[in-house]
């Protein structure tokens, strides 16, 4: 937790025979980040050759993306669903598998086309009660027909006995049939269809005895009748459209077993020849490299051991033997591992970088510092109390989030927490004073009514806190890096560096320089304490540059000393005093927004009960209030989480982390998918 | 007055953020790639083409997806109007023109071919874009007119009412809308550079250099085309010009008309002022279709290369909401090129030669 989890390096050799059991226990076990040998001994590069699958790996990734598809279509995400399982990892028939999902695509695809059949009579169908409600009622309708360039309306008479059938038959066309009157065994019949049909439509007139005829009977309310014909219609048509949909949802649906397991199988063989593409070969031995953590070795040689029953040979070396060795500088993977509590601070250090191997994992440091600073910004009981409740419902209620999301919502009920806990040392509950503070009373330093038992009495007060603060988190990133800086055994920058002891000194005797001047009304303090704080540490630094180049001389004996080179120390030199003062003086008051925020989520939560009391309705003041609290909870929440990321990411790892490492990604049964 | 950052601001970042969800060159590749519609529409799920992947799913019916990008396009503009006022506004609005224009030369083909051709339309009648999108156009009227005559009087309270009673009679004569889609492209430019005008002194300089590479592309492509398929001369050819272009003057474009091969005419002013798009010249086959292809690839190279220019220039000008629709429409058509190509079941390496 301290510090980036010990790694070993493995060399193994084993017999070709072997090589997939060999494959199988590496992606079982999970634990190994590959090398490629040739990568780290160079000599091997001629003498090995490199393992050639004997499946396109491009296939496959793209039959997966097909099954995940087709998955999605039912809201099935295969990667989220049940574990990869290596007892079911078989070899897999590619050709079969894309005849398959072929299958399923030409499958899928006939009922998009059936729909797409119902939609064109939906389509034709609105048409027509466009037109319809567009040229006003059908009598009119009747006289000026040319008017319906699309449609054909006319009126006539059948056999009552036929009128049945009639219907059944015109029900197979876009069209609409009003029978309004029966009389002496016929029926008086509006008729409306499209002209292009008129073909058909002339063919079932003559079949069923159809006669044209004035219409002499009461109209009025045709058109809503018509309309309420065609929305009939199209309600079943819309019906018909929804069964195919769910029909292609069920299709799918029941062979999602199927591709789910063909999906994993896919996934395995991608990750189980992944692994493959790291081995080389010489004719009959198969060599592979790799890191894993110090702590998983022995199940790890365990394993190899039981896959090739003893007939293999492993090396174990640690990364500073290995570079002794084969005299190059080893990149080693990182691992960073916390307790699943620290998750969410884990991500947020990943996010900004991986740490070097070796160097002090930044997470737990990162959580307090995290913490203390938003809750010294959002400082509110009441106002923690609804973050807390945010983050822990959504982890509760929300299942398909990603593992970030999910972190996400366990940082916001931690950063509730941590309000909830400023909020009861300040005294502050939804604004509102309910309990006395443990600490003082923000809300009344702020507004400046201060009670005379009140530890901080006024606004500077609050900025002198965070100022003192931010000295700290300083002096702790100084530590933080000292400590990096003696395990990597760079003395020269421990001593000399901005952010090394020297750095440190200038800035210790900086706050207290500055410390004494304002306590002393403008004073400095006497010479000796300036010399031995300010004048002494500002000399040093000239050996920096002065130093690296006599090193730099003796390793490479290509320096040559020049009039320029001096120039060149004194501008070093110069350009670096002025990193170290004005760097150091800018990130310790950037820690005042600490104070700003804080006071600003005081003042704003005044400004809403001053709003609230202005009002002379109850209701309407609880309205304000309502709205005011969340206003804050939204716009002060965002806000505060932003500042103390960023006071994290800069103020903070400028002066320890140097994010060059490379993260520990093991091939596994869980390696996500790129 | 608000300066340019009061003015743009806003856009800008909104802009940037919709160009950030572009889709790239290997997301097409995918959709290319696909092996059914069924399985290029879904790739489209997490993008800005989800109601195409929506509307498919519940319809079967690509080309209503493809009416439902058009809305969004318009939809956008609006909302892209919301946002900015004045003189931007007002260039907005005439930008949003293209819209209008475009549905409504798509009413006028299809009333053409019902009264002239008389063919059927019913079908096609049910993808036009029905909603006002500057002006009230009556469309159920315009497709239900029983003869050239009315339509002017159906399209009297808007600008294009007069543009159709002035080309009637070449309408007939021709017995082609030709006449009528260009007065309308020509008069869409117009109005278009009016606002232009209206412009500060930067934003004006940035607008009339992309939109005057914009119709530089129009009249090389249809001076190819004039020469070549419809055998018009010369002059004939001038009357359908639009003027105002970028870099293609008069001139050049006389030249390019003579020229036994118009692509030497391109090649050179593309050597004079886009050298590093030079290496794109040394690809074309002796063809018309295939001249055309280069031309068009050519053109298309310009514009990408004037909208980044603007793109890594001054954010807040005008530059970064022409430069936003420019490329998407570009988008929105290579979409639609791709799924109307699976459709029609036309294989992978056919595709991406006609993009």
């Amino acid at each position: 937790m301290m510090f980036t989890t010990k790694m070993k390096y493995v060399t193994a050799v084993v017999l070709d025979k072997d090589v997939e059991a060999v494959t199988r226990e590496l992606l079982s076990d999970g634990v190994l980040h590959f090398v490629n040998i040739t990568e780290v001994s160079s000599g091997l590069k001629n003498k090995v050759s490199s393992v050639t699958p004997h499946i396109s790996l491009t296939r496959i990734a793209e039959l997966k993306k097909r099954i995940e598809s087709f998955l999605n279509m039912i809201g099935i995400l295969p990667e989220k669903e049940k574990a990869l399982d290596i007892s079911q990892l078989s070899t897999v028939d590619l050709e079969q598998s894309e005849k398959e999902i072929d299958k399923l695509s030409g499958a899928v695809q006939g009922i998009r086309n059936r729909q797409k059949s119902v939609q064109q009579e939906i389509l034709k169908l609105e048409d027509i009660k466009r037109q319809i409600e567009l040229f006003g009622d059908i009598r009119s309708s009747l006289k000026a027909r040319s008017h319906f360039s699309f449609l054909n309306v006319q009126t006539g008479i059948i056999p009552e006995t036929r009128l049945e059938d009639f219907n059944t038959e015109f029900k197979a066309l876009p069209s609409v049939v009003l029978n309004f009157h029966t009389e002496h065994g016929q029926s008086s019949v509006l008729l409306i269809t499209m002209k292009r049909d008129d073909g058909r439509v002339n063919t079932l007139l003559a079949k069923y005895g159809w006669v044209d005829a004035e219409i002499d009977q009461e109209m009025d309310g045709m058109k809503e009748n018509v309309v309420s014909d065609l929305d009939s219609k199209l309600k079943n048509y819309s019906k018909e459209q929804q069964d195919l949909h769910d029909e292609s949802f069920k299709l799918i649906k029941e062979k999602s077993n199927i591709l789910q397991s063909l999906w994993a199988n896919l996934r395995m063989n991608e990750l189980y020849y992944k692994i493959q593409s790291y081995f080389s070969k010489t004719s009959r031995t198969v060599i592979f490299s790799g890191w894993l953590p110090a702590g998983k070795v022995a199940a790890l040689e365990k394993g190899i051991e039981k896959a090739t029953q003893g007939i293999c040979y492993m090396e174990w070396s640690n990364p500073e033997k290995l570079e002794k060795e084969e005299k190059i500088k080893v990149k080693v993977p990182v691992q960073l591992k916390n307790p699943k509590f620290l998750a969410p601070f884990q991500m947020l250090v990943k996010n900004y970088a991986i740490p070097e191997y070796g160097t002090i994992d930044p997470t737990p440091f990162v959580a307090v510092a995290y913490l203390i600073m938003f809750g010294l910004m959002f400082g509110d009981a009441g106002h923690g109390l609804v973050l807390f409740c945010i983050g822990l419902l959504g982890m509760i209620f929300f299942k398909n989030i990603s593992r970030n999301t999910y972190n996400l919502l366990k940082l916001i009920s931690y950063c509730g927490v941590s309000a909830i806990g400023a909020g009861v040392l300040f005294g502050s509950y939804f604004g509102m004073e309910w309990l006395p503070p443990l600490w003082f009373n923000y809300h009344a330093v702020v507004l400046g009514h201060v009670p005379d038992n009140n530890m901080i009495h006024d606004i500077y007060g609050i900025l002198l806190i965070t100022l003192y603060f931010g000295i700290g988190v300083i002096f702790v990133g100084l530590i933080l890096n000292w400590v990096n800086l003696v395990r990597q055994k760079k003395w020269l920058r421990l001593f000399l560096d901005k952010t090394g002891l020297l750095g440190g000194w200038v800035y210790g005797g900086g706050i207290y320089i500055g410390y004494y001047f304002m306590t002393q009304n403008g004073k400095l303090p006497d010479d000796t304490i300036l010399l031995l704080l300010a004048f002494i540490p500002m000399l040093l630094f000239l050996l920096k540059p002065v130093l690296s180049f006599f090193i730099k001389k003796s390793e490479t004996h290509h320096s040559q000393f020049t009039v320029f080179t001096l120039i060149d120390f004194f501008m070093e030199w110069i350009v670096g005093l002025l990193e170290v003062f004005g760097g150091y003086l800018a990130n310790t008051l950037s820690f005042m927004r600490v104070a700003g925020l804080g006071i600003a989520h005081a003042s704003l939560m005044v400004a809403f009960f001053q709003i609230a009391e202005m009002t002379k309705s109850p209701i309407f003041s609880l309205v304000v209030l309502i709205f005011g609290n969340i206003l804050v909870i939204a716009l002060e929440g965002l806000s505060a989480g932003i500042q103390s990321l960023r006071l994290n990411y800069y103020e903070f790892f400028s002066k320890y982390f140097s994010g060059t490492g490379e993260a520990y990604t093991p091939v596994s049964l869980s390696t996500s998918q790129d | 007055m608000a300066g340019p950052l009061g003015k743009y601001a806003f856009i800008a970042a909104k802009l940037r953020t919709r160009l950030s969800k572009i889709l790239d060159a290997d997301f097409l590749e995918r959709l290319i790639r696909a092996h059914s519609l069924v399985e290029a529409i879904q790739l489209l799920r997490d993008t800005d083409f989800s109601q195409v992947d929506v509307i498919y799913e519940k319809t079967g019916d690509l080309k209503m997806g493809e009416l439902e990008l058009f809305k969004q396009e318009v939809e956008l503009f609006e909302e892209v109007i919301r946002y900015v006022s004045g003189d931007v506004a007002d260039l907005c609005q005439a930008l949003l023109m293209r819209y209008e224009i475009d549905n409504l030369k798509n009413i006028l083909r299809l009333w053409f071919d019902r009264v002239v051709r008389k063919r059927g339309i019913e079908e096609a009648s049910s993808y036009i874009y029905r909603e006002k999108i500057i002006h009230d156009i009556h469309v159920e009227q315009l497709l239900n007119a029983e003869d050239i005559e009315n339509l002017p009087e159906i399209l009297h309270d808007t600008p294009y009412g007069l543009l159709v009673l002035e080309n009637s009679e070449q309408i007939k004569l021709k017995n082609s809308l030709f006449s009528l889609e260009i007065a309308l492209d020509k008069y869409y430019y117009k109005q278009l550079l009016q606002r232009v005008s209206l412009l500060s002194a930067g934003d004006a300089g940035i607008a009339n250099r992309l939109i005057g590479v914009e119709i530089d592309m129009l009249n090389i492509n249809w001076i190819v085309r004039y020469k070549t398929l419809y055998n018009l001369s010369l002059e004939d050819t001038f009357s359908y010009i639009i003027p105002f272009g970028h870099s293609l003057n008069q001139e050049m474009l006389g030249a390019a008309f003579k020229s036994e091969d118009v692509t030497d005419i391109i090649s050179d002013f593309v050597k004079k002022k886009y050298a590093n798009l030079s290496p794109l010249l040394k690809v074309q086959g002796a063809e018309v279709p295939s001249r055309l292809v280069l031309i068009e690839r050519l053109l298309e190279e310009i514009m990408k290369y004037e909208v980044q220019r603007v793109l890594m220039g001054n954010p807040f000008t005008i530059g970064i909401i022409l430069a936003y629709f420019v490329l998407k429409k570009w988008e929105i058509k290579k979409v639609m090129t791709i799924l109307n190509a699976k459709l029609y079941g036309i294989d992978a390496e056919r595709i991406k030669d006609s993009l």
